[in-house]
């Protein structure tokens, strides 16, 4: 199969993805509404806003033509931010066809609804056959090359077939599962954990607190994602653990950079006019807030993390909250 | 039926199902069809053990299976073809066997006043004509929602109607909706144990009923059934399918449905593509059915409450066996002006898409759609079932969601849930089951109590997030003559009264009935809204 790929979303990771389509040998489509962008990434074949330094394959084309980019194959990746995802599908809308795929690499919730990315894309569009793609997979490393690995979850077995084939090469494993909900929910639930690793990193707290923040923050993801329907083995595969791994020990997510200024006592508007790229773990935190106010659920790390971006508590005092609730027994509500 | 369909329909079903397992036997390890044939006759030996012997159904089904076994042992492939045949056209003999043209000619003028005579409990002095028969019962039925969408879309395609299900009368109650609206008789598969009762059971096949022997368990029946329902779509009869797979134990409005029946839309929607029916539209109409009484009530909460419910998966014991009791539930509804609702909701198609009045699907954005792209691959519509499992799989939260909304509710269901929550508040971390045994602390509460419960219950319900729709009685909101309006219900028909009132007093006599009705609330996500 050689159909067109097109990714939607012109970002690091769009580009990226793009990236890796191209190398395997795919004419690949890259949507962005920036004329600009689209005519340089055209013209000296690199995306110097948001990927500079990596060539890209002449077989990618930039365009600012949502229908030509929806209307050129039967797989599209969709790679925007969460808070302009709805927007971007309801647009694409007007294209599409129920024959078509969408897996989208956003690792987000909608903050006004609490939805799931692949929810927002049922919603905004006619197309079922929806997926996700979530993993280990920070774009610098992977447009460099660096073997890594990630997942593409759909109910579907044809789009993560469609998908795997697409995508799949020497440097990049692509594994399939069936858990939209697990993998979204690790995604996104990562972010706010690789916060909180930020900030404790920039406080040089060691690795033991890095380590106490990783597992917990993985039991508070998995006790997320029961509560919304997951299958709780998806946390210990790519979008789970993996990605939790990755996003926390690295100082190149944006995530962690967040964490490592609030923990140099910067305050989020501060941080986020100073950021031009956006960092999900934001959104997702005050996502996330409002739906465990809801449901009526505990994820301490989470609320903490709430709490040193949406108030103006202080990192020691959010600390030392944390640090004094009761300990449980390790799986309580996990049926542990 | 029509009666020229009956032989096409059992030789295509019968073709489609031995076909599909020799192909699956081209590719499956040795011994494919002598599994499926022993297999077969392996769960109806089972079956035929627990029955009869002398009833003619049970000889008829030994004379065929005896040989069967004797020869299996030896038997060629093309032996084991034949056996698979023969038992193919024995299982879809019985589906469609008891048929009758003569009687389906007259059917469709008898049926409905018929109809009319039994949902009037026989109440002599309304036996005066025909015509005010069909008046009477006509003002009990409320009718609401798309109907007009209905009527059109049903010249324009084939629909799929997929109620809620609560009673065994709803099927009866769904034909006779189906009739005021002008439509020919529904197809649907009704189990076995609904045509004991003799009456009735005349009534269910003339509105379009076949049988569904659900004590049969073997794979190959199950085939038969789905490519029967699959058939009668493709030939344009308007099926009904209910998607909760059984009554509603609980009360609740069903939020889990079973898409093993459902999932034939695609197979058919596909099937019409393929040989270019010129009308291949599928067209699913969620209904609700909302009682402000519910014959069966007393045993489907019993049941429901001993967790039993799939070993008492088929109930041959309960109300709708005992016709005097059908008789009581009508005479007493009626006599209170009762009212039974049915609403049918905008349609979809067979992917979950809402369609418009020319029968046109659309996005949820509203934007036309092309229903045949979700079937395509390299431009032919092409069967994969996998992916039409999952297609149905989307469709339970629109139809959830539909039911909820739909659902009309009545002052049975709204005081039987505000008395419910008085309970359980005045019995903090008491058993649910030592509760419903004895009442807890006080058998009665004051009037005033009742009135404010209810009055909160109907006010979140106003803010919940998929409010209902509200019967005549709940509309005004006033909350006493709505309580009164219940305990007028509650007083009749059942056995004990759910709840009665003595002076400023109103007792709980019968929790589990105030749990039952009450139940239809579930799903509103009340307990947030009140909590709050």
């Amino acid at each position: 199969m050689t159909d067109t790929v097109s990714v939607i979303g012109a970002g690091s990771w769009g580009t990226t993805l793009a990236k890796i389509l191209g190398d395997n040998g795919r004419r690949v489509l890259l949507w962005s509404r920036d004329a600009r962008q689209c005519k340089a990434i055209n013209e000296s074949h690199v995306n110097e806003r948001y990927l500079p330094g990596f060539p890209l394959p002449k077989r990618i084309e930039a365009t600012t033509d949502l229908g030509q980019a929806c209307e050129a194959g039967p797989l599209i990746l969709l790679v925007v931010p969460s808070h302009g995802l709805r927007k971007v599908a309801f647009q694409m809308g007007d294209f599409l066809g129920g024959d078509q795929m969408i897996v989208h690499a956003t690792k987000g919730i909608e903050i006004e609804t609490g939805k799931r990315m692949s929810q927002v894309i049922r919603e905004e569009t006619c197309v079922r056959k929806v997926g996700v793609l979530s993993g280990p997979n920070l774009a610098r490393e992977l447009a460099a090359r660096k073997p890594a690995g990630t997942l593409v979850a759909s109910p579907f077995d044809e789009v993560f077939l469609a998908a795997q084939q697409a995508l799949h090469n020497a440097y990049f494993r692509v594994y399939a599962g069936h858990d939209v909900v697990g993998a979204e929910v690790g995604g996104a639930f990562k972010n706010i954990i690789a916060v909180a690793a930020g900030v404790a990193d920039g406080l040089e707290l060691g690795d033991n607190t890095k380590a106490l923040l990783l597992t917990r923050g993985l039991n508070e993801m998995a006790r997320l994602g029961d509560t919304m329907g997951a299958r709780v083995m998806t946390f210990g595969g790519m979008a789970g653990i993996g990605d939790l791994m990755c996003t926390c020990a690295s100082t190149l997510s944006r995530n962690h950079q967040v964490g490592e200024r609030l923990a140099a006592g910067q305050r989020r508007a501060t941080i986020e006019k100073e950021m031009h790229m956006v960092a999900e773990g934001v959104k997702t935190t005050k996502a996330i807030h409002r739906y465990s106010a809801y449901k009526g659920l505990d994820l301490p790390i989470a609320e903490a993390v709430y709490q040193l971006l949406y108030s103006r508590r202080s990192v020691k005092r959010v600390i030392e909250e944390l640090m004094a609730r009761p300990a449980e027994h390790e799986f309580a509500e996990l049926g542990g | 039926m029509k009666p020229e369909d009956k032989e096409r329909i059992q030789v295509e079903v019968v073709s489609r199902v031995v076909e599909d397992h020799i192909k699956r036997a081209r590719t499956a390890p040795t011994g494919y069809l002598e599994h499926l044939v022993n297999d077969t006759l392996y769960h109806e030996r089972l079956r035929l053990e627990k029955e009869n012997p002398d009833q003619p159904r049970i000889k008829a089904d030994r004379a065929v299976y005896r040989p069967m076994r004797a020869r299996l042992r030896h038997a060629s492939p093309s032996d084991l073809q034949s056996m698979l045949q023969t038992l193919s056209r024995h299982l879809v003999d019985e589906v469609t066997g008891h048929f009758d043209p003569r009687v389906y000619r007259v059917a469709t003028r008898v049926v409905p006043p018929g109809l009319s005579l039994l949902l009037n409990a026989m109440s002599p002095t309304r036996l005066a004509s025909l015509r005010d028969l069909r008046t009477t019962v006509a003002d009990h039925v409320e009718l609401g929602g798309e109907i007009e969408q209905v009527k059109e879309l049903s010249r324009r395609g084939t629909l799929i109607v997929v109620p809620t299900h609560s009673s065994n009368l709803d099927s009866i109650l769904l034909g006779y909706a189906w009739h005021l609206i002008g439509m020919p008789p529904l197809c649907y598969g009704a189990g076995l144990n609904l045509f004991h009762n003799k009456m009735l059971s005349f009534f269910m096949q003339n509105l379009g009923a076949y049988k569904v022997d659900r004590k049969k368990k073997a794979p190959l029946y199950k085939d038969i059934l789905k490519q029967y329902a699959t058939c009668s779509i493709e030939m344009g009869y308007h099926n009904l399918f209910f998607p909760g797979g059984t009554r509603s134990r609980s009360g609740a409005v069903e939020s889990k449905l079973k898409k093993g029946l459902l999932g034939t839309s695609v197979a058919a929607y596909v099937n019409n593509l393929r040989s270019r029916n010129p009308k291949p539209d599928i067209f699913i109409i969620p209904t609700t059915l909302s009682y402000k009484l519910v014959l069966e009530a007393e045993t489907l909460i019993d049941d429901h409450l001993k967790e039993v419910g799939k070993s008492r998966y088929i109930i041959e014991d309960d109300e709708f066996s005992k016709p005097r009791r059908i008789l009581d539930f009508f005479r007493d509804l009626i006599a209170l002006d009762g009212k039974i609702g049915v609403t049918f909701s905008p349609a979809l198609d067979v992917f979950g898409n809402r369609v418009d009045g020319e029968g046109n699907s659309l996005d949820p954005r509203g934007r036309p759609v092309d229903p045949r792209r979700y079937v395509m691959r390299d431009g032919e519509p092409v069967h994969d079932p996998g992916r039409d499992a999952q297609y149905t799989r989307e469709l339970e939260p629109e139809l959830v969601d539909a039911f909820h909304r739909d659902s009309v509710l009545m002052s049975t269901n709204v005081v039987g849930h505000a008395l419910f929550r008085m309970l359980l508040a005045h019995n903090p971390g008491m058993d649910l089951y030592r509760l419903l045994r004895t009442g807890g602390a006080s058998p009665s509460f004051p009037m005033a109590d009742l009135h404010r419960e209810t009055g909160r219950v109907l006010e979140a319900l106003k803010t919940c997030r998929t409010p209902p729709r509200f019967g005549d009685e709940l509309q005004g909101g006033d909350v006493q003559g709505i309580v009164a309006d219940a305990l007028k219900h509650f007083a009749i028909y059942h056995e004990q009264p759910a709840a009665e009132r003595r002076g400023d007093r109103v007792f709980h006599e019968d929790r589990r009935l105030l749990l039952y009705y009450g139940n239809r609330l579930r799903g509103y996500d009340l307990g947030r809204v009140l909590a709050a």
